[in-house]
């Protein structure tokens, strides 16, 4: 009897004739393969974060935190604040993500969500800025002199001042201008007005620091 | 020829204002003085820099954002997202306390009597109203829009028109009460 199965008699025993069967080992199923997230671009890993990845987002932390945290920092000037801050926004962007569509950069969804965070905690309290000597900061003073570095960090202090004490919106302006040089476009788009405003804060902006720094010692 | 606006001089100072108006500025003594006040302050806003952290904060900040999401739901959200505790014992409660209220209260004093100023200002220590407070307290803007918990154009006018006609003086009076307080 010949078969064309692979199936043959192995329990026949030994000399007689007939079917033998050989036990094929079934392999192991397949493990689905998990895909790295780490060379993922900004839409995928937001894709792959709303199907539940938290690898995911937390590659999206990795790559955002210093621009998200510099951010607040320039709106609260010191970093206890500026931490809680990115933490926040990082945990509504989260919250948010499935609001995401993907028509702006992902970078420019984060900035929108960090500067409401933050103008919405600085309506609520100002808080104090940094002491010029804090311990939480690096600042390698050996190239210049110490009296140096002290007197450019009291005017960085002044100058940190009086943009705290600029209105929300010129404020906002004046940061992601002057420090994330992003477009009058990009900032209309984050801050929900238009270019012409956007130009008009930003006027209002350094007008209102010139004089705010002018009436300092 | 006009002196440049505020847009110009921003275009100015950032080296993108065109040809014409850059003839202007160039001939304007008041225009050249003013797009160079802008310069100089900007340049000594640029100077100021953020305080570089411990290298160890990013990883920190990682963390802590990491152990945050770990207590939320899933990103995708959707009626998923409050169907949890912490958003629907709030509702519930609240629901409860206005299903209690409409139940307890007999239907004349459902009619609202005249109330004055001093009535008003007692509504805010009832313990019930007080409890409503506390329940809604956390909610901010963000979260109400997000539930669908503003309300639409030209409902407040409807609402108003249901009144009743003593209710619709009660809160005349209140509204009065109000202003005058906020004008004081």
């Amino acid at each position: 009897m010949t078969h064309g199965s692979a199936v043959r008699n192995a329990w026949a025993p030994a000399g007689t004739t007939g079917w033998t069967v050989t036990v094929v080992k079934p392999t192991a199923p397949e493990t689905a393969a998990v895909t790295s997230v780490d060379g993922m671009d900004d839409a995928t890993l937001v894709a792959a974060s709303i199907e539940g990845r938290r690898d995911a987002f937390d590659v999206i932390v990795e790559r955002h935190r210093r621009t998200v945290y510099q951010v607040c920092y320039r709106f609260v000037s010191n970093h206890e604040d500026a931490s809680d801050l990115s933490q926040e926004s990082f945990v509504r962007a989260w919250r948010g993500l499935k609001t995401f569509k993907g028509q702006s950069a992902l970078s420019t969804w984060l900035y929108r969500i960090a500067v409401n965070v933050c103008l919405n905690r600085v309506s609520v309290k100002t808080p104090p800025t940094d002491p010029i000597e804090s311990s939480d900061h690096f600042e390698d003073t050996r190239v210049e002199g110490a009296q140096t570095a002290l007197l450019r960090e009291e005017r960085a202090a002044t100058v940190r001042k009086a943009i705290a004490s600029l209105p929300k919106k010129q404020r906002a302006t004046l940061i992601l201008r002057t420090y994330h040089d992003l477009s009058h476009q990009q900032i209309a788009d984050i801050l929900g007005s238009s270019v012409g405003a956007t130009k008009a804060n930003f006027f209002h902006a350094l007008a209102n620091l010139k004089k705010l720094l002018g009436s300092e010692p | 020829m006009t002196h440049l606006t505020s847009d110009e001089l921003i275009d100015a100072v950032e080296g993108t204002l065109d040809e014409a108006r850059q003839q202007h500025l160039d001939t304007c003594g008041g225009c050249r003085q003013q797009a160079a006040d802008l310069a100089s302050v900007l340049g000594e806003a640029l100077a100021v820099a953020v305080p570089e952290p411990s290298p160890l904060f990013w990883e920190h900040l990682s963390q802590r954002v990491r152990t945050v999401i770990a207590a939320e739901p899933p990103a995708a959200g959707g009626w998923g997202s409050w169907l949890r505790w912490p958003v629907l014992a709030p509702i519930a409660a609240l629901a409860l306390i206005v299903l209690a209220l409409a139940v307890a209260l007999p239907r004349e004093a459902r009619v609202a009597p005249e109330v004055t100023t001093s009535e008003a200002s007692d509504i805010r220590v009832d313990d019930r109203f007080a409890l409503v407070a506390d329940l809604v307290g956390d909610f901010d803007w963000e979260t109400a829009v997000s539930a669908g918990l503003t309300v639409a154009p030209g409902a407040a006018d409807r609402a108003v028109l249901e009144l009743t006609a003593l209710e619709q003086q009660a809160l005349t009076r209140l509204l009065q009460a109000e202003l005058t307080r906020a004008k004081s």
